[in-house]
């Protein structure tokens, strides 16, 4: 479908008062209290960083600033890739918004992949624990509830991805819906055993293994991969008019909302729970 | 704003769907699937009424229960541990469980009539906020039925008191975990009802014309949603320690208690103008209503609700005063407190000045109205004398504390609703409530109320503390307790009185005439009870006090309703959304979660959770489908012939 | 109505927002980059803290009014979010503000100070 402009008005919805949708009106309201959800959640690690108790592990020994702003660089570009997926479905083109939404999802698991990264590696090499420290708490907790916000989003976009191909004659495919659930999972699958083919690599580099190493030990994961990404493709393929259009913008318009919700909530951690550290 | 068009934002199918097993639409009107899969405004307001008014009567025996084991020094009716168990659950219970949702029916059923709307924005919303709602009443009050007991830690729960080291059974996990469900379910009410008023409301409703209910409905619902995730914070972190070892609140690895004191009173505070605000719209209807005047200086009565509100975010120390913050901050807060009074004290010389020279119809609402603005006001003069922080130091902890917000809960939230119920008993029913045995009630339980409460101020000045199981019989504390027991008693016999009148007439009352009250407000331009889709036609709004300008000016609102009447079936009739069972499966996965998550059991939580989740997925694919309706000229509704069943 | 609306706020944007959306993206990423170079620079701890928290206040505000297209919607979602940012904002500074003064201090600091000083434990 080309990118013309399209025929209805994303901003004005004249059936309410305000002309704002109430989709929207309704994410706004919940984003107002999500500040407040956060917000006593960084107050309490920051009034815990005031005056740390004897013994407190320093951040500066345990964070690893160059992973961290990758993660963050990821997670911008997520955000990114979620504004044009909005974009393309406001006019209208679908193969446009398929494809940002999976890249956004693409690069949330990157995001997630960083932070399970990072918290195994502070409690296994920097022993940093969620129990053994009040910085160890607070931080895991933190970051954690913000990993959470992240992985419900990546969930959120995959149904949302998956729901474009809701036929738009279910009578005509009527087993439509155990198709959708199938391709929900076959989905996450894929961001699932990426993740771990990823995590595989990284550990036969450190420990130095070689290809047919990797191959016969992580045979399982890899198979995974190239069997989700394989279905992946076939259930991605066309079978007739979809039920999903520009009236559906609004959707994922509200998606994208929290979505850089949850994108500027990391760059507020970021600066305080990272940065301020090294100063 | 269109009313008759259709929305480019929603996908409503132009038919009906397709019968499939798993997107089944329940079309049942009566009966209890129709009740568990309701969307309507008005039946999820009337449950959430009939929950509260349940819980009510809990929360009562509770505090009777109180009153009787402290009727005489060392009393041994209650053992210590039953009673931190009777004034947690009774704190608990009235305060989640019977004002909110008592507060919360009146939202539900009367707001959207009042700005002329047919739903509220997001009716699968609202039916999942009651089944939430009913989730985490089950899991406060389970301990009831089980070993481990009911929460027991008092309706604060303050830290370290719920740490695994002082409180290692279950009770306090229900507490914590049934909150939490609570929150949920007040936060994603609250959030429809912001878009609902924002949005919904009827062509010529500006702000400024939106009934003092509804605008206190609106400014209610911002404290939810802005202090609720407060407490939600805080009851992760209590969690996190009891089940994970952290130590948010772990002294001996860095914690500090009174993190959990802060953040459970930024939500507690507002938490206490959540239950007064409604209170206040209620009376702002009742009174202009049975003067036979417009309220004075409806501006200022709007401006100052929303002031008390913001407010309200700025005063929560003022519950710490004890706790050695230093005097600056001390002081800080106690000039907020001090504050706060002013717009509280504005709204009551502009309720007073609604009185003034109006022609009084003294009915059981207006003395439920006229006790509630005499008895909040003796609690607000308790409240300014906690807000000097040195007068402070000696109340706090003190039966002067609990004869302050009782007279503020009891003679303010309490009598409101109790009012309200009275007031609009003939528009949601259909009968008529007996004036006399109403006045009665309210008679005895005003009488029972104050020779409870009154005494309480001696006895908190006289140094008797709160929440001790016994006292000694040489403290001079014998007589007041003795009457203040006395008072509850009659103040029991008051309830059960009022309660045994509603329930008679809902049976057997006489029919309510139309408009019984000669109101006001649009509401009450409906037939009684209201029809399921609320309006014939939407109405147009020419002024404030709008059903009081249409009754004034019939014939040029017959003239706009004929000419939108016709609008309305050129575009296919009136819009109504189909029932719905998949807000009560999340609820019930919520429900399950919760369980999993008191008993730390893995498995049972990713259970609920998994439910949560496929309901809430069934929920977004089944869509905001409706069917349309058609009226003829009795109102009577003659089924859309393309809709299917 | 919907057309004249499209084209009178939003048909011109419109068009740009792909590159609107593109340029930023790269802007927040080089003030990222900015951002952890200034944690290296030799100045005193107020003025770094103050750099660090002005560029993510600019990245925030890019996000929301352009990502999150509050610039081109009506100005009553703006307000309702900042409500809820300011509320937010007021009562985290409140809070360590509470927390900062002396007597909050918990007293396995303080007196480890106190000992640290005077030479005992």
């Amino acid at each position: 479908m080309s990118s013309h402009a399209g025929t209805i008005d994303h901003h004005h919805d004249h059936t309410t008062t305000t002309g704002i949708p109430n989709k929207k009106l309704l994410m706004w309201a919940f984003l107002a209290s999500d500040c407040m959800f956060f917000g006593a959640l960084i107050s309490t690690h920051l009034i815990y960083r005031l005056h740390p108790p004897p013994g407190t592990p320093s951040p500066r020994e345990v964070f690893d600033i160059p992973l961290t702003s990758f993660s963050t660089f990821i997670l911008l570009m997520s955000s990114l890739m979620m504004a044009l997926a909005v974009n393309a479905i406001q006019k209208g083109n679908l193969k446009s918004m398929r494809f940002s939404l999976l890249t956004t999802v693409f690069f949330g698991a990157i995001f997630l992949g960083c932070q399970v990264f990072e918290f195994t590696n502070f409690v296994n090499e920097k022993h940093l624990t969620i129990t053994n420290s009040i910085l160890g708490t607070t931080f895991f907790t933190l970051t954690g509830t913000h990993g959470t916000h992240v992985a419900i989003g990546v969930l959120w976009l995959i149904m949302m991805y998956v729901r474009s191909f809701k036929p738009a004659d279910p009578a005509a495919h009527p087993f439509w819906f155990f198709r959708n659930l199938l391709h929900v999972a076959m989905v996450i699958g894929l961001v699932l055993s990426a993740m771990f083919t990823v995590l595989a690599v990284v550990h036969t580099v450190q420990t130095g293994g070689t290809a047919a190493a990797f191959a016969s030990q992580h045979f399982l994961i890899v198979a995974a991969l190239v069997a989700t990404l394989v279905g992946t493709v076939i259930l991605a393929s066309p079978r007739g008019a979809v039920q999903f259009s520009e009236a559906n913008a609004i959707d994922v318009e509200s998606m994208g909302l929290y979505w850089h919700f949850v994108d500027i909530v990391w760059i507020v951690i970021f600066t305080a729970v990272y940065l301020l550290e090294y100063l | 704003m269109d009313v008759t068009a259709k929305s480019h934002f929603t996908t409503h199918g132009e038919s009906a769907p397709a019968k499939s097993y798993v997107f089944w639409r329940p079309t049942a009107k009566t009966g209890l699937i129709s009740w568990l899969t309701t969307v309507d405004h008005k039946r999820i307001g009337f449950l959430y009424g009939l929950f509260a008014l349940f819980f009510f009567l809990v929360g009562g025996s509770e505090a009777l229960m109180i009153r009787l084991q402290l009727m005489v020094p060392n009393n041994n009716l209650l053992t210590a541990v039953q009673y931190n168990t009777m004034f947690t659950m009774h704190g608990t219970t009235m305060i989640f469980l019977a004002v909110m949702p008592l507060g919360a029916a009146f939202f539900n059923i009367i707001m959207p009539l009042q700005i002329g709307a047919r739903d509220v924005a997001f009716p699968r919303l609202n039916a999942f906020s009651l089944w939430t709602f009913a989730a985490g009443a089950i899991i406060v009050n389970i301990g009831w039925f089980l070993p481990d007991g009911p929460p027991i830690t008092s309706w604060v729960g303050y830290a370290p008191l719920t740490s695994k080291l002082y409180n290692p059974n279950h009770s306090t996990d229900f507490w914590i975990l049934g909150l939490q469900l609570l929150g949920v379910a007040s936060i994603a009410a609250a959030l429809n009802f912001i878009v609902t008023i924002i949005n919904l409301r009827a062509p010529g409703m500006t702000m400024m014309r939106l009934p003092v209910f509804t605008w206190m409905t609106l400014v209610t619902s911002f404290l939810i949603i802005l202090s609720f995730p407060a407490i939600t914070i805080a009851l992760v972190e209590v969690m996190m320690d009891r089940q994970f070892g952290t130590n948010f609140f772990e002294v001996s690895n860095g914690g500090m208690p009174i993190l959990w004191q802060h953040l459970f009173w930024i939500f507690g505070h507002p938490e206490v103008y959540i239950l007064i605000l409604p209170a206040m719209g209620i009376i702002s209807e009742i009174l202009p209503t049975f003067s036979r005047k417009p309220l004075f200086g409806y501006p200022i009565v709007v401006f100052s609700g929303a002031c008390i509100g913001f407010l309200g975010f700025t005063v929560w120390s003022h519950h710490m005063f004890t706790t050695g913050m230093g005097t600056v901050a001390t002081a800080a807060f106690s000039l907020a407190t001090m504050a706060i009074a002013v717009p509280t004290g504005v709204k009551i010389f502009n309720w007073i000045g609604t009185l003034w020279g109006g022609h009084l119809k003294m009915r059981t609402p207006m003395m439920f109205a006229l006790g509630f603005i005499w008895m909040f006001m003796i609690g607000g003069f308790s409240g300014v004398m906690h807000a000097a922080a040195p007068a402070d130091a000696q109340q706090q902890d003190s039966y002067f504390v609990i004869a302050h917000f009782h007279y503020v809960l009891i003679g303010g939230s309490i009598f409101a609703l109790l009012a309200g119920i009275h007031y609009w008993f003939p528009l949601v029913i259909g009968r008529q409530v007996s004036d006399f045995w109403g006045k009665l009630s309210f008679w005895v339980i005003f009488v029972g109320f104050n020779v409870t409460f009154f005494p309480m101020h001696f006895l908190g000045l006289n140094g008797m503390p709160r929440r001790t199981f016994t006292y000694d019989g040489n403290m001079g504390w014998n007589t007041a307790n003795y009457i203040a027991t006395i008072g509850a008693l009659i103040l029991g016999v008051g309830i059960g009185l009022y309660f045994a009148v509603m329930i008679y007439t809902f049976f057997k009352g006489e029919k309510a005439n139309r408009d019984h009250w000669d109101g006001r407000t649009l509401e009450w331009s409906l037939p009684n009870p209201p029809p399921e889709y609320n309006y014939r036609v939407i109405p147009t709004i020419h002024a404030r006090d709008a059903y009081w300008y249409e009754k004034h000016h019939r014939e040029e609102i017959a003239q706009e309703n004929a000419v939108h009447a016709q609008e309305d079936e050129a575009h296919g009739g009136i819009h109504m959304p189909y029932q719905s069972i998949y807000p009560l499966v999340a609820s019930c996965g919520a429900l399950l979660g919760g369980f999993g998550a008191c008993y730390h059991t893995l498995v049972v939580a990713l259970a609920g959770g998994l439910v949560l989740l496929s309901g809430i997925y069934l929920w977004a694919m089944e869509g905001a489908e409706g069917y349309h309706i058609h009226l003829d000229a009795e109102g009577r509704i003659v089924e859309d012939p393309h809709a299917k069943h | 109505m919907s057309d004249s609306h499209a084209s009178a706020s939003g048909h011109v944007a419109e068009e740009n927002k792909f590159q609107i959306y593109v340029r930023i993206a790269m802007l927040l990423a080089v003030i990222t980059g900015i951002e952890i170079a200034v944690i290296g620079l030799p100045f005193t701890k107020w003025l770094l803290v103050g750099t660090l928290v002005i560029l993510s206040a600019v990245k925030f505000l890019y996000v929301i009014f352009y990502f999150m297209h509050l610039r081109w919607d009506k100005a009553f979602c703006t307000i309702l979010f900042f409500i809820g940012l300011v509320i937010a904002g007021a009562t985290m500074w409140a809070l360590l503000k509470l927390f900062g003064v002396p007597e909050s201090i918990p007293l396995t600091v303080s007196l480890n100070a106190l000992a640290g000083a005077t030479g005992l434990a």
